[in-house]
């Protein structure tokens, strides 16, 4: 290849593949169309109001999203819910402290997306009805939909669009939704938990009680939030020259952690979906080789930071195995919303729950300064209590049964 | 190449278990999203190079879409086998393309025509997926606290025999009353349950599961069944 043409390859493909050449040529903002479709009477928006208390951002092509932080549904994420339990409890311990107004109920149910992008046993219609089946609960109810999981944040970004763009697939999910009683809603912005985070980051960094800085964070940015319609996601100008997503990092910054970069950032954690499950060494390989290992060895990292459910699971049930080919890097892993209430003062045991993860995360909490070993204590006296009859701690008022 | 005005919602119902290369690559090219996906390909491989699929499998992305705009049948019919199954479902590709393309979401739509087609592959590669599939058509959930077993996941560690033991009981202990359970998620009304069923139902997911999996069907109707009698029932009081 000649220089001449090298060098406008190369800068055809830099220039390109950068999501900010959007700019030049944005593709349409779904929202505007939405409010078309609602004002001619098509669909119902969810909208963010006043008792939302929403705050503005900015995404990718320098579009103002706004993310409500009170009155909040939660949309909880089966593989939080099922496998990591301190990442919901985490979010809504923070409410509290918060003095945020939330609803945690039954008639939830996951996206299935999970299971469509790892079986392809389902459909674009099914996936669509599923979707709005959930919004208009959360419509129902008052509260607005707070999206746990980064595949259903993903998920619901694309069936908004889809919905907005084909007037069939709106008309099918209609009809289905009115056989069960509801009716096409679609939310004004779908808002996941890590943006609800990162736009309450001060108040929730105020809350810290300790000292981060000598505590070495790398962030994860989790693909189906950042990678699925991209020019829905935040990014500022003071993180990273806003080349990257500004959620999570920007967290953490705020808490006084050192956060620091490695060459892989952008790489998938090795989930796959279907390979966690069934294409077992593809996930253990990929996530030491491609996300741990450089963690470690490039940054000294003390913590892999992490803002979706696949991610943490794979970063954190994977490297054990790992020892089998020689690799001891046991490097903590957990949600951002996990590490801010641990530093805001959350028992490690009865609210961060990090029992359930595998990576060893006691030597973090040691270098921080966090006292484990009495909430521990607590802990194994509390199953003792509970074994014997006592009625469980709660975070909020569970209904009369 | 399909013309615009033939697209589809939907599957063709009538078209379950026919698999001749040629009628495949249409309901791939008709998918309505397909133009979504697939805007061209300058061959350049920045989807391959960003690929984590790639680094450990015959998989390229790249591939993938230039043999589907080449049309050519045969080959891609011979991809829906097995290859494009390699796909991590990451988006990398789809977030570096310059044209735009989404090469992870072209092989939902070509992952989603091998399954409604029955072809032979699926019925191996989602063997291993069938507890996945009974939490997700019986209560809506995909991963459930009772589903992480030892025996499943023995290289996960020492740690994991402890999240299993006792389990009630250290559910028990998280403090959020819809998470006090062992066998779902979080605590899944009967009435959701129940609307979840009419949109598997009228979105022909209950019918594929039918063809693909009888027995996992059998099972799952029964749980259906048992749930839409005491909603009704409940509705009749």
């Amino acid at each position: 290849m000649s220089t001449p043409l090298k060098t406008t390859g190369w800068d055809f493909v830099t220039t390109t593949v950068d999501k900010r050449a959007l700019q030049r040529q944005p593709p349409a903002d779904p929202r505007v169309e939405l409010r078309e479709l609602e004002a001619r009477g098509e669909v119902k928006i969810i909208p963010i109001t006043a008792d939302n208390r929403p705050i503005e951002v900015e995404t990718l092509l320098g579009r103002t999203k706004r993310i409500p932080t009170n009155k909040l549904w939660h949309h909880k994420s089966c593989g939080q819910c099922g496998n990591i339990p301190g990442y919901p409890t985490s979010i809504m311990w923070l409410m509290n402290r918060l003095g945020l107004e939330y609803l945690d109920e039954s008639h939830q149910t996951s996206c299935t997306a999970w299971n469509y992008h790892g079986s392809g046993t389902s459909n674009l219609v099914a996936l669509a009805a599923v979707a709005v089946r959930n919004w208009h609960r959360a419509y129902e109810t008052g509260y607005y939909p707070l999206i746990h999981c980064g595949t259903s944040f993903g998920n619901y970004k694309e069936i908004r669009n889809l919905l907005v763009e084909h007037r069939e697939l709106r008309d099918e999910v209609r009809r289905i939704l009115n056989k069960v009683g509801r009716e096409l809603v679609i939310p004004e912005e779908i808002v996941h938990y890590s943006e609800w985070l990162h736009v309450l980051r001060k108040p929730v960094a105020a809350m810290n009680r300790y000292d981060v800085s000598h505590i070495v964070a790398t962030v994860h940015p989790a693909c189906h939030v950042w990678k699925l319609i991209p020019e829905d996601v935040i990014y500022d100008r003071t993180i990273y020259g806003g080349e990257r997503p500004a959620p999570t990092t920007a967290i953490l910054l705020e808490l006084g952690a050192d956060v620091r970069d490695y060459s892989t950032w952008y790489d998938c954690c090795g989930f796959g979906f279907r390979h966690i499950l069934t294409e077992r060494e593809f996930s253990r390989s990929f996530s030491i080789e491609r996300k741990i290992k450089v963690m470690v060895d490039e940054a000294q990292s003390d913590v892999a930071i992490t803002q979706d459910t696949g991610c943490t699971t794979t970063l954190d049930k994977n490297q054990w195995i790992g020892q089998a080919h020689g690799y001891h890097y046991d490097l903590p892993v957990m949600a951002d919303v996990q590490f801010a209430a641990l530093l805001a003062g959350a028992d490690p045991y009865k609210v961060v729950q990090l029992q359930w993860h595998t990576a060893g995360w006691e030597k973090l909490l040691d270098k921080i300064g966090i006292d484990w070993r009495t909430p521990k204590a607590e802990y194994e006296r509390y199953l003792e209590e509970l074994r014997a009859g006592k009625a469980p701690d709660q975070l909020y008022p569970p209904p009369v049964e | 190449m399909v013309d615009a005005s033939e697209t589809h919602l939907k599957l063709d119902p009538d078209a379950v278990g026919r698999q001749d290369a040629d009628s495949l690559l249409r309901a791939i090219q008709s998918d309505i999203r397909y133009r979504e996906v697939v805007h061209g390909c300058l061959n350049c491989g920045v989807c391959s190079g960003s690929c984590p699929s790639h680094r450990f499998f015959d998989y390229s992305p790249r591939v993938v879409v230039q043999t589907v705009l080449a049309g050519d049948a045969e080959a891609v019919k011979a991809m829906m086998d097995e290859y494009i199954w390699a796909c991590a479902q990451c988006y990398t590709c789809a977030m570096r393309c310059p044209l735009h393309n989404s090469p992870g979401g072209l092989v939902m739509i070509m992952r989603e025509v091998a399954v409604w087609r029955g072809m032979e592959a699926v019925h191996r590669l989602l063997k291993p997926y069938g507890r996945v599939l009974l939490k997700v058509l019986s209560i809506g959930n995909q991963l459930t606290p009772d589903m992480i077993q030892p025996d499943f996941f023995p290289d996960w560690g020492p740690k994991i025999p402890w999240s299993s033991t006792d389990l009630a009981l250290k559910r028990k202990a998280i403090p959020v009353y819809t998470l006090q359970v062992t066998s779902s998620a979080w605590r899944v009304s009967p009435e959701t349950s129940y609307e979840l069923y009419t949109i598997y139902e009228e979105t022909g997911v209950f019918r594929l599961i039918e063809q693909i999996d009888p027995n996992l069907f059998e099972v799952v109707s029964d749980m259906v069944e048992e749930v839409r009698e005491l909603v009704e029932a409940g509705r009749d009081d």
